[in-house]
């Protein structure tokens, strides 16, 4: 068993943050008040500073440790499709690609969700349907990335989810190890 | 099967699919919502269905990604006919065994001659998980061991030509 650090705590600090700040706009704020308008604004400010430890972050936190790889990704799946268990000590390709999604998508959120407050676009239909349908497309993806990360930890042995708290990944020794 | 089409076709193909699955039921949920009882005259019947095939293409197509890249996954660049007709011959064989796809891997890097440390170290898992499988493979074959297992598909090659004059680059795999 190796046991390898990988999360610094900022990413972890980031990671569960926006967990807790979504959900609760998605799920429990009233759209109508001053808070849900607040905690949109935090997550905001949150994707930018990730945005910025993406650029001058830790080792597996930079944009350049995850870029998004179609090649990689196939591989991924080929993985799946020979039931080779190759651990990827970063983020894997296809969970590289998913935080691209999140991040663009919380992006067209936040900022969908600030024009409804502007005198220009209050009340346009568009921009309140733009903000819905991300919201949607958002609930989707993390329903997706729930199953792929239970199945990916099933699938390779590493508890992914234990790694985002505690920011340590415990590896089968035998597995096959990538960057 | 599927000759040409390559891996990444399929998952676009797929992502595409995805969304407009993910879209209709989304409409028809709502639509349930809005209509209750009323979502069940032969308008709905039709949206139900467009809604399904989707998904049923889906399913299908994830499953010829999966083949095509398990066949990818032995396959190397500038690959001889002869070799690619061996290895489609092996994947219609693992079929009709009824190998799981790990199965199907170790079997062929069996049959390439690897022994089972070395497909333990491709493979990325333990040793014993590898002894595993020779098992259940060589069961499921019915089949002593890999002498007898690489004898059946000699016997497959040698009973038909290898390269046929139609240009396909399959023997008949059944």
């Amino acid at each position: 068993m190796l046991h390898k650090k990988v999360w610094d705590p900022l990413v972890r600090v980031f990671h569960w943050s926006l967990v807790i700040l979504f959900a609760s706009n998605a799920l429990i704020t009233n759209p109508e008040k001053a808070t849900h308008r607040y905690i949109g604004y935090t997550v905001v400010g949150l994707v930018l500073f990730r945005i910025l430890w993406g650029l001058i972050g830790t080792r597996h936190a930079r944009f350049s440790n995850f870029p998004p790889n179609p090649a990689a990704a196939v591989g991924q799946l080929a993985d799946m499709a020979t039931g080779r268990k190759r651990v990827h000590l970063g983020h894997t390709p296809l969970g590289a690609l998913m935080i691209y999604n999140l991040i663009l998508t919380m992006l067209v959120i936040g900022t969908s969700g600030y024009m409804m407050t502007t005198l220009a676009f209050f009340g346009i239909e568009w921009v309140e349907e733009l903000h819905e349908a991300a919201v949607t497309w958002a609930e989707i993806s993390i329903v997706l990335h729930i199953a792929a990360v239970i199945w990916e930890s099933l699938r390779t042995g590493v508890n992914l989810p234990r790694a985002m708290v505690t920011g340590y990944k415990d590896i089968p020794a035998e597995s096959l190890i990538s960057e | 099967m599927a000759p040409g089409i390559r891996p990444v076709v399929l998952v676009i193909l797929i992502a595409v699919q995805a969304v407009c699955a993910a879209f209709f039921v989304w409409d028809d949920v709502s639509d349930y919502l809005t209509m209750g009882a009323n979502a069940f005259d032969l308008h709905q019947a039709v949206e139900y269905l467009v809604t399904l095939s989707p998904i049923l293409a889906i399913v299908i197509e994830a499953r010829l990604l999966a083949y095509l890249l398990r066949r990818e996954a032995h396959m190397e660049r500038g690959l001889s006919i002869a070799a690619g007709a061996l290895n489609d011959l092996m994947l219609g064989h693992f079929a009709a065994w009824g190998l799981t796809p790990s199965e199907q891997d170790v079997a062929t890097f069996l049959i390439k001659g690897c022994d089972i440390a070395e497909i333990a170290r491709l493979r990325g898992s333990a040793e014993g998980t590898v002894k595993a499988h020779l098992n259940a493979i060589y069961r499921k074959a019915d089949v002593s061991g890999r002498a007898a297992l690489v004898s059946i598909l000699i016997e497959d090659l040698m009973s038909q030509p290898l390269i046929q004059r139609t240009g396909t680059d399959a023997p008949n795999g059944k």
